[in-house]
């Protein structure tokens, strides 16, 4: 939570990686997946997932499906062949960012 | 954990309330709240807890709001899906209310129709004459004659003029002449054919205009007399197939021309169009150096840069060096002297681009077309447009109240106003576009009936991409004049007062909305009282005495053809008894028939004071009796008197002109003409008075009776024959057999002399067909406008109807209510539109020296007539809305 002005340009970059490397994924089990993977630490906002989530949509990086699960429904998120690409060229995006940020900051993060 | 049904409705309900609007996010919001609620269950929590704790973390109101239009904005920032989202939106509201969307519909289908063909009409006429190659550099000279107290402008020159232009005047590249015999006689073995476009033409013709030569070489035809060349439909009427080439076709039975070239056939929009064109060398008036008459006209190609003004006084001085010694010569009096005492020849330029719309001189070729038709058609396009858009405008603005609450809605999810207007913008541009479609199929519809009207034969340009290209332009641009101001309107609305159950303004504040169904009405009522006016001139022409009798009375044309049989021919017909006169003269009181100006004096000394210019009249015996004029002095030509072959008989205009108290018995002079049309200062031809024949209408009543005498003599071009009533068919039989058996092989055209009346005031007719076409559509969407706002008055009183007829008002009276606003409105309008009415009539009807002037009833008969289909729209509605049961309209409160 404490990192929020951070995460905030790297939001869609975090969805288009979860879902290239999951075949689909619903609103909720992002956040607990984000939140899994980030040791609870990284908290996404519902404020924050679906405007995002709306905006891939319409711009073509996402589809979504929905199904009746139990006595609701549920929509899922899948990504397309556009938003792989777009993913791609995200994270690379977001190496060179870091990559230039450790250069002016001065630091040495390792990067896998 | 599974949740219970009645816990995810108990959360949905609740989110519901918090707010939750938004559908797209709806369902996956719930989820994942479900979702949470599950999460904290499964560790323990009871239901109400577990929800309680999920909401804190999700977030309160504000956040769901906050998401909502976060959401909205992500999904609808990108253009496409915004510009799908307005178009999905519009569509639905077009089809919700579609009673007002086929109004809107059907008016702007019209008003776009009207605009479509008056935009192919106007550039049509804009379009004549545009074809050659130096139209800007071209003009026609034309000629204002000023003598004996008669202004007259002619279109031709004299025969010398145009080879004196190009050795004079240095700036003018090339002229050339033409000059018009009227219709001929054209055959190529035996039968004749009567052709109008036959010309007399220099070679230069082909410097001066561009008329590319289909067969020949420009540089030789047109040079040898007796040779002509002829137009592409002329070579296949006469000759079919074969090659025209060196053929030989014979003019009015006697002249042999040989066919030395082919040209194409002359573009519609041209101000003339020949399909025979002479060798003017075969012409020997063309030879001749008299300065003083004027026969052909001249045009000329100004070199580029020179100034036409400077050229125009060039070209009158040098009309002067060369007139002046002839007329020192006629007269006895030199120019200056002749202008000192106010008489004047001065030569103008016209810029043959101008001539279509803007010449109407005497000697045109063809009648042309006219400025003013232009300037009315395209008037009355923009009208009815703009009644199309008001009624858009004033329903969008009426039902305002019926938007306002998805106005309020829209702005408290976040919508800027800038989404609304584009929105409301979209709405008007599809409707317009839909109303392009439908415009254009009813313009190609009505297109044959249009044609008539403005007397054209357009078509549609469909291969062009400018016509396509425009009609976009024209949707997007009247949707956007027509949506601009509902779409300000409507978006200004406050959401806070709206919500709150405030009635929006757009029921009550009717201002804007009155004053335009008043100027709807008002143009519908203007064009209403021009209809009436212009039939009631039409009218009182058609009743008016005109000093002879039209009633009964053949002409036949080209009687010249029966030769030395003419008079057997006249003879023979008037045996039979349904006929009761005959008369030969070309001469007769409606226009294109021969005409002739000559100035006469009275006996004696010549000065400008006795001289009387008028209209010689070449008639036989029988002329007063066939055509049922009236003598009110003196006697008529009587072939009991041999001296009556120098007798004269003139108008009452001209007896008063001269300042006769005792007309019989004067005797008046005049030049006798040479064979080849010039004057000898010696020889003159005295005449004596025998009597005077009272006024008649011999041209349009848009003049005034002009001076004229008559003389016996030889004027063979028609002959004339009054008949008894009821026995026209038989007649023509009759003349058409003694015509063929006596001019054989010749054509046989005829017309009556009411018919040919008639025509002098076609273009009266047609403006008022035009007015009563465009009145009618006028009214039809005023009309149409006023029945889908008296729908919707009535729709917003509905609960007051029914609150009245429950405390006992009549039917009456409640019809009475609703159609008393409107009938304020159109009683308005009425009084807007009498002094424009007045105005416009009184314009149109300078150009009339004999005019009836409407009275007052025709005026209050156009305003009854648009306030009774006013009362008749509303009262629709008004029965409709006081008719229905108020059980029904008041159950809901």
């Amino acid at each position: 939570m404490r990192k929020t002005e951070l995460i905030k340009g790297t939001l869609q970059t975090i969805i288009l990686k979860l879902l290239s490397d999951n075949e689909r994924m619903y609103g909720y089990e992002i956040t607990q997946k984000v939140k899994e993977m980030s040791n609870g630490e990284l908290v996404l906002t519902e404020g924050a997932l679906y405007p995002t989530l709306h905006k891939l949509v319409a711009e073509g990086f996402l589809t979504t499906e929905t199904e009746k699960t139990g006595k609701r429904i549920r929509k899922y998120y899948k990504i397309t062949n556009l938003g792989y690409v777009f993913a791609g060229h995200k994270i690379g995006e977001f190496i060179d960012f870091i990559r230039m940020m450790s250069q002016i900051l001065q630091i040495k993060p390792h990067l896998s | 954990m599974e949740l219970k049904k009645s816990q995810i409705e108990y959360m949905i309900a609740d989110l519901h309330r918090r707010g939750l609007v938004y559908q797209p996010l709806e369902e996956e919001l719930i989820d994942h709240v479900c979702s949470m609620v599950e999460v904290r269950m499964e560790d323990g929590m009871r239901f109400m807890e577990a929800y309680r704790s999920a909401l804190t973390l999700f977030g309160d109101e504000r956040e769901i709001q906050n998401l909502q239009q976060q959401s909205l904005y992500n999904t609808y920032s990108t253009r496409f899906a915004m510009i799908n989202n307005y178009l999905k939106i519009s569509i639905r509201n077009l089809k919700k209310h579609a009673f007002y969307s086929i109004i809107n519909v059907v008016g702007l289908s019209i008003g776009l129709a009207c605009v479509i063909l008056i935009t192919l009409y106007v550039l049509d006429e804009l379009n004549y004459d545009r074809h050659h190659d130096k139209a800007d550099r071209i003009y026609r000279i034309a000629n204002h004659i000023r003598f004996g107290g008669n202004d007259s402008w002619y279109a031709v020159c004299p025969a010398p003029l145009a080879d004196a232009l190009m050795s004079e005047i240095p700036e003018i590249e090339v002229a050339n002449r033409f000059r018009s015999w009227g219709d001929f006689l054209v055959k190529k073995d035996v039968e004749n054919f009567n052709e109008e476009g036959v010309i007399w033409a220099d070679p230069e013709v082909f410097n001066v205009f561009t008329i590319p030569l289909l067969k020949g070489n420009p540089e030789k035809v047109l040079k040898d007399p007796n040779t002509l060349i002829i137009s592409e439909s002329g070579a296949r009427k006469y000759f079919g197939d074969t090659d025209p080439m060196n053929q030989t076709l014979i003019l009015n039975n006697s002249m042999n021309y040989k066919v030395t070239g082919v040209f194409q056939d002359m573009p519609v929009n041209s101000h003339f169009h020949f399909d025979f064109m002479l060798a003017m060398e075969g012409l020997d008036e063309s030879k001749n150096q008299v300065w003083l008459s004027n026969n052909f006209q001249t045009y000329f190609v100004l070199n580029e840069n020179a100034d036409p003004g400077r050229v125009e006084s060039k070209i009158n001085e040098l009309f002067v060096n060369h007139a002046g010694p002839q007329i020192q010569q006629i007269m006895g009096k030199t120019y200056e002297e002749l202008e000192n005492e106010g008489a004047k020849a001065e030569l103008f330029l016209q810029p043959l681009l101008d001539i279509h719309l803007n010449s109407d001189l005497i000697v045109e070729f063809e009648p042309n077309g006219d400025i003013k038709y232009v300037y009315i058609f395209s008037a009355i396009a923009l009208f009815i447009l703009i009644l199309a858009m008001v009624n858009f405008m004033n329903l969008s603005t009426a039902r305002s109240a019926d938007r306002s609450k998805e106005v309020g809605i829209r702005k408290v999810l976040g919508s800027l106003r800038i989404y609304l207007i584009r929105q409301f913008l979209t709405e008007s541009i599809l409707i317009t576009t839909i109303s392009i479609i439908v415009a254009v199929l009813l313009a190609i519809l009505f297109l044959p009936y249009f044609n008539n009207l403005a007397q054209k034969s357009i078509s549609f340009p469909f291969s062009n991409p400018v016509f396509w290209i425009s009609l976009i332009l024209y949707a997007v641009l009247i949707g956007f004049l027509a949506g601009i101001y509902p779409a300000f309107f409507l978006s200004s609305f406050k959401p806070v007062s709206i919500l709150k159950g405030k009635r929006s303004r757009g029921a009550k504040s009717s201002l804007v909305r009155s004053i335009l169904v008043i100027f709807q009405f008002a143009i519908s009522i203007m064009l209403l009282i021009g209809t009436a006016a212009v039939y009631n001139q039409l009218n009182f022409i058609q009743n008016k005495k005109l000093g002879f009798n039209k009633e009964q009375v053949i002409i036949i044309d080209d009687a010249y053809v029966l030769d030395n049989q003419i008079n057997s021919f006249k003879e023979e017909i008037l045996s039979d008894p349904r006929m009761r006169s005959g008369t030969i003269s070309g001469y007769l009181p409606v226009s294109n028939s021969s005409r002739s100006n000559t100035t006469f004096w009275t006996k004696g000394e010549r000065t400008m004071e006795n001289s009387v210019n008028m209209q010689k009249w070449i008639v036989d015996h029988d002329y007063l009796e066939t055509m049922g004029m009236e003598m009110i002095e003196g006697r008529f030509f009587s072939s009991e008197f041999p001296s009556d072959s120098n007798a004269v008989v003139l108008n009452e205009r001209a007896a008063g002109l001269f300042g006769f108290e005792e007309p019989v018995g004067q005797e008046i002079q005049t030049f006798r003409f040479q064979p080849d049309n010039s004057i000898d200062e010696q020889e003159l031809e005295t005449y004596h008075v025998i009597g005077v024949v009272r006024n008649f209408h011999f041209e349009s009543l848009r003049e005034n009776i002009g001076s004229l005498c008559m003389n016996l003599g030889q004027s063979t071009s028609k002959i004339s024959f009054k008949f008894n009533a009821s026995s026209t068919a038989a007649v023509i039989d009759l003349i058409e057999k003694k015509w063929k058996d006596l001019a054989v092989g010749q054509p046989l055209q005829y017309s009556f002399l009411d018919q040919d009346f008639g025509k002098m005031y076609a273009a009266e007719k047609r403006i008022g067909l035009v007015f009563t076409s465009f009145a009618i559509l006028a009214v039809i969407i005023a009309g149409m406008g006023l029945f889908a706002l008296a729908a919707f008055m009535a729709e917003q009183r509905t609960k007051e109807i029914g609150v009245r007829k429950v405390m006992g008002a009549s039917m009456g009276s409640i019809v009475f209510l609703l159609s008393r606003d409107f009938s304020k409105l159109v009683i308005l309008a009425f009084f807007v539109s009498i002094p424009l009415a007045w105005y416009g009539i009184r314009v149109w009807l300078q150009g009339f020296a004999y005019k009836d002037v409407p009275g007052l009833y025709v005026y209050l008969a156009a305003g009854l007539a648009a306030l009774f289909i006013a009362l008749i729209t509303v009262s629709y509605q008004s029965i409709r809305a006081a008719s229905t049961n108020p059980a029904n309209s008041l159950r809901d409160e």
